[in-house]
């Protein structure tokens, strides 16, 4: 019968305005939203490094738009092609971003103490944002090969997938980016169906680790001071001076800034902290301080409001998924946001270690912006055709 | 989906709700709850505010001569942060390019006149070739910086030729002290600011001190500032002082006190017998009133120092100096500071006294011996000399002292009967002439001291251990009234004091408050006037006052005059009177003393001249006084330039 039928057809052939009836059209909007507000925020946050370093007022702002709309059209790319298809070829996606993050380690230029870096042309181009995206597919793809089989071994292979990649990206001295991909992965494996012995195997092993590298000084002084200036924060509890590590310094002027903003913030352009420049990297991983000293507590919590319905609507999409691989592939997703957004606007107010993490869509980040785009364009793609 | 799955699933939802709400409420607290605070701290740290001192207002005389005014100058300065390295290379190039040899600059950087906590000025008036060499230069010139300072400069004394003109009267301008910044620091005074110190500088400090130019400006974390000021207050220059002082005038009495203390230096000291010696007269003033309304024409006081050379913070030296005993302390201003046995000049009162308490008529003769014997001992005249028959006129004209003993002892003996009131007439005269209490001038005076029994016996108890020598030495004796009625023993005058009283006899009879402010101008119109209120007055009767005119005149118009020989041959001398004094002082040679007054027959002005072991009254002071009022009688004269004057060659009480 032809109503049988039917919907078994549509699900074969899916049309173009059929996707686009089926569009979360607030996981589209929400990032395009925060992206144009990070814009802004970029203008405002970077007017003293620009004025400083004779640059054009707009440099940041214009390279930001360029990415955002690379990310845009990387994104359409992402969504024309069939999610199952790219399901498919996770071994594929992950074989190509292994070399591009390996290449880095060789041909990368060094940054801020970070080697992940390639140059293409005016653009600085970061496979490991690329790879956080690519090793949740890869994963994502893998567990559904496997579903609801996740034995010791193949949990190894999984992890080994993960390891490869976290690997290089620590060799990057990436601390930051490492452990973002740490969370995502374990985040689709316990949704995969990771066994609680094996969480718990895994948690001691993770913390043997840890300790070995602090012990054995593998872990670089500054990621120390890091750490320990997250935990003991007396020293950044005064006013920024000399003596002060870098760190100290920069919690110190990031926590200023934000409690100086107060409950509607000083207005668009009028906190002192951040027109005077005292937070360093504030147009890139400390932009949240310029968004709560200008808007105050209504825009800081306001762009947590955002981030919180984008996380919801991706954590719909995984109930939604009409296969395994579409749950596994909103949560990996849904844990990398959720982690760099708590990660990072956590660490501008002293609840996380301060690392290299962007704020998604909100930092001035070409690389990262891209990636965020094309991981909301995975989702989406899982969400318009799970009727098809 | 499984049901595991689904579980896991909303797990994560839950977790997530967890970090968000953490996040929110860690956004809450930073914002709202305590740590608020930090949000004071953010505008002080990136935005300063910048003082910069207004130019002081000017000090002028009363006819606009500019004693003291404020002058731009450009200063190299030096940070006191830089390395030991930094800064021995800094100061070798800057030692080349002002041409100033490293040690003078390395002694100005060192320097105890400067503030440590302030770059250190090394170099005033710098070139402004010198200052782009600096200023374009700045990565060779680490901590080097140029400023623009401002200068107190005497543009009148220079002219003049006198740098010390007025020096006491116009006080000095000085780095404001650590407890007076405790004290000032809600006027806006900083460390490091200059304020007024002593004199009208320190009187008229308010209206001098210029509202300062306050600058906010944004900082970046390197204190560097960032755009345009945010905020500028431009300040105003502080208001004109102009003064009652004519600096003619001023100059005048300061050369005529100078070479009046130089002529002294060369005459024989008659208070020493045994051998010879002259007289040490190391430091005397000179006060001009003008006797209607207190108005201060000049006010000299030796010795004297360049106000200039607190100019940039005093050198140690020159303070050292300023403040060595040996050098009889030249800031002290004699006139107001200084307090002195008045000796005959001091007879003004008791002539007012004896016949207002009705002890002796004014016409009624005294038959002076040369000698009186009171209480227990006998009191002479001045070399005992005799003057026979004398009324109040002759008194004073010969300077009669048993005149006057007879007049103390005869208070005493009312005061001794029991009539406390009669019994202190001198001390009441005294007092209503202004003597033993401020007169109210602007600067620092001392209040002289009018001795009676209640601060007699609080002294002594003040001074002595025991009952008996608290009695002894506290008692009221005849000599204590005795020695008041000719300005001797306790009673201490500045020589302001002096000139007032003769200034209240001259006008008959107001006790004006002297000043020496005349107006307060902003540099184009006045104002206010200063005219302060009279304090009183003392009743003369008619008959009174011309018997004690008579005897001042006499005093240096009568051939028997005590002042008579200073006098002589001056055309003036016949509108002039005036009364010497000789008072004896423990120890040292004796105070000369001479106050007079000019016109005689219709006083304009008062002229008081003194000086500490200058001798006779007729010897020293008379002489200086001479010069002052031919300066004043000739408007012309700034008075011979500094050089012993003619002094008498015979000297008088």
């Amino acid at each position: 019968m032809a109503t049988l039928t039917a919907p078994a057809a549509a699900r074969r052939r899916a049309t173009v305005s059929g996707l686009v009836a089926h569009l979360d059209v607030l996981v589209l909007a929400l990032p395009v939203a925060i992206s144009a507000f990070g814009l802004l925020m970029i203008y405002d946050a970077s007017r003293m490094e620009t004025a400083r370093g004779g640059l054009p007022r707009f440099y940041y702002v214009e390279r930001q738009g360029i990415a955002i709309v690379i990310g845009l059209l990387a994104m359409l790319l992402v969504m024309a092609v069939d999610y199952r298809r790219i399901r498919d070829a996770w071994p594929l996606v992950y074989a190509a971003v292994l070399p591009l993050l390996a290449g880095v380690l060789v041909l990368g230029r060094n940054h801020k103490g970070a080697q992940a870096w390639f140059q293409v042309g005016p653009f600085q181009f970061q496979p490991s944002e690329v790879a956080k995206v690519a090793l949740v597919v890869a994963i994502a793809g893998y567990c559904h090969q496997h579903r609801g089989e996740l034995d010791a071994w193949r949990l190894a292979v999984a992890l080994a997938l993960a390891g490869g990649v976290m690997a290089i990206v620590y060799a990057q001295h990436d601390l930051g980016t490492m452990l973002v991909i740490m969370v995502c992965a374990a985040a689709v494996l316990v949704i995969a169906g990771l066994r609680p012995v094996h969480i718990l195997v895994l948690l001691l092993l993770g913390a043997t680790l840890v300790g070995a590298a602090v012990v054995t000084g593998q872990v670089q002084a500054y990621r120390l001071d890091r750490l320990t200036t997250f935990a003991d924060q007396s020293a950044a509890n005064h006013i920024a001076t000399v003596h002060q590590t870098p760190t100290q310094y920069n919690l110190k002027a990031s926590k200023t800034a934000i409690a100086s903003g107060g409950f509607t913030g000083a207005g668009f352009g009028r906190g002192l902290q951040t027109r005077n420049g005292f937070v360093p990297e504030q147009h890139t991983d400390f932009i949240f301080t310029a968004v709560g000293e200008d808007l105050g507590f209504v825009g800081g919590a306001t762009l947590l409001l955002l981030y919180g319905i984008l996380v919801w609507r991706l954590w719909r999409i995984a109930l939604l998924s009409s296969d395994f691989f579409g749950t596994l592939l909103a949560i990996g997703v849904l844990a990398m946001f959720t982690i760099q957004v708590f990660e990072n606007v956590g660490m501008t107010m002293g609840i996380m270690p301060i690392t290299g993490i962007p704020l998604p869509f909100m930092s001035y980040g070409g690389s990262a912006v891209i990636a965020s785009f094309v991981a909301v364009g995975l989702v989406l793609n899982v969400h318009m055709r799970r009727f098809t | 989906m499984s049901d595991n799955s689904r579980v896991r699933v909303s797990i994560v939802g839950v977790v997530i709700v967890a970090l968000f709400g953490s996040l929110l409420a860690r956004l809450w607290f930073l914002q709202m709850g305590p740590e608020r605070a930090l949000g004071a701290e953010a505008i002080n740290l990136s935005t300063r505010t910048i003082q910069t001192e207004s130019p002081r207002g000017r000090i002028l005389d009363r006819y606009g001569n500019v004693l003291a005014q404020d002058r731009a100058a450009w200063a190299v300065t030096v940070d006191r942060n830089l390395g030991t390295k930094t800064h021995a290379r800094v100061m070798g190039q800057l030692s080349e390019l002002l041409g100033i040899p490293l040690k003078s600059l390395q002694a100005a950087y060192d320097s105890q006149r400067q503030s440590p906590l302030q770059p250190a000025v090394v170099a005033l008036d710098v070139s402004l070739d010198k200052r782009l060499a600096v200023l374009e230069h700045q990565d060779e010139y680490p901590g080097v910086h140029v400023a623009e300072l401002t200068v107190r400069t005497y543009p009148t004394g220079d002219r003049l030729g006198d740098p010390n003109l007025a020096a006491q009267v116009l006080g000095y301008v000085g780095e404001i002290g650590a407890d007076q910044l405790k004290r000032l620091g809600k006027l806006g005074y900083q460390a490091g600011d200059l304020i007024g110190r002593d004199g009208i500088e320190s009187a008229y400090e308010s209206e001098l001190r210029g509202r300062p130019e306050q600058v906010t400006v944004d900082v970046d974390p390197t204190g560097k500032q960032i755009g345009p000021p945010v905020k500028v207050d431009p300040g105003s220059v502080g208001h004109d002082v102009v003064l009652t002082i004519d600096a003619r005038l001023q100059l005048a009495a300061e050369r005529a006190l100078a070479g009046g203390i130089l002529a002294a230096r060369t005459q024989k000291d008659q208070s020493v017998t045994d051998h010879y010696a002259t007289l040490k007269a190391p430091a005397g003033a000179v006060v001009v009133l003008d006797v209607h309304d207190g108005s201060v024409l000049a006010m000299a006081s030796s010795p004297s120092f360049p106000p200039s050379r607190w100019v940039g913070g005093i050198s140690q030296a020159d303070f050292s100096a300023l403040n060595d005993p040996a050098g009889y302390y030249p800031l002290l201003n004699r006139a107001t500071e200084g307090q002195y046995a008045p000796g005959s000049s001091f007879k003004l009162v008791a002539s007012v006294a004896s016949s207002q308490y009705g002890l002796r008529g004014a016409y009624e003769p005294y038959n002076d011996t040369g000698s009186v014997f009171i209480g227990n001992q006998w009191f002479y005249n001045d070399n005992h000399a005799v003057n026979h028959s004398v009324d109040l006129a002759r008194a004073l004209t010969v300077s009669s002292d048993t005149y006057f003993y007879t007049i103390g002892n005869s208070f005493w003996g009312t005061w001794h009967g029991g009539d406390a009131q009669n019994g202190l007439g001198l001390q009441t005269v005294a007092r209503e002439f202004g003597f033993g209490s401020p007169t109210g001038i602007e600067i620092d005076e001392a209040r002289g001291r009018v001795p009676d029994p209640t601060w007699k016996q609080s002294f002594a108890n003040a001074s002595y251990k025991t009952a008996f020598d608290r009695e002894q030495n506290g008692a009221w004796y005849p000599g204590d009234e005795v020695h008041l009625a000719v300005g001797q023993g306790d009673v201490l005058v500045t020589p302001l004091q002096l000139a007032n009283a003769y200034a209240c006899f001259a006008n008959g009879g107001t006790l004006e408050t002297p000043h020496l402010g005349l107006s307060i101008n902003d540099g184009k119109k006045v104002l206010r006037f200063i005219s302060p209120k009279s304090r009183g007055g003392v009743s003369i009767p008619a008959a009174v006052r011309a018997q004690m005119l008579a005897g001042f005149e006499g005093a240096v118009q009568n051939s028997s005059g005590t002042a008579y020989p200073a006098f002589q041959g001056d055309p003036l001398a016949p509108n002039v009177a005036g009364k010497t004094g000789t008072a004896q002082v423990n120890g040292k040679g004796p105070t000369s003393v001479f106050a007079s007054f000019f016109p005689a027959n219709n006083p304009e002005y008062v002229v008081v001249a003194l000086v500490e072991q200058g001798g006779y009254g007729a010897q020293t002071a008379a002489p200086i006084a001479r010069q002052v009022i031919d300066a004043i009688a000739n408007p012309n004269s700034t008075g011979s330039a500094v050089a012993p004057i003619n002094l008498p060659t015979s000297g008088k009480d």
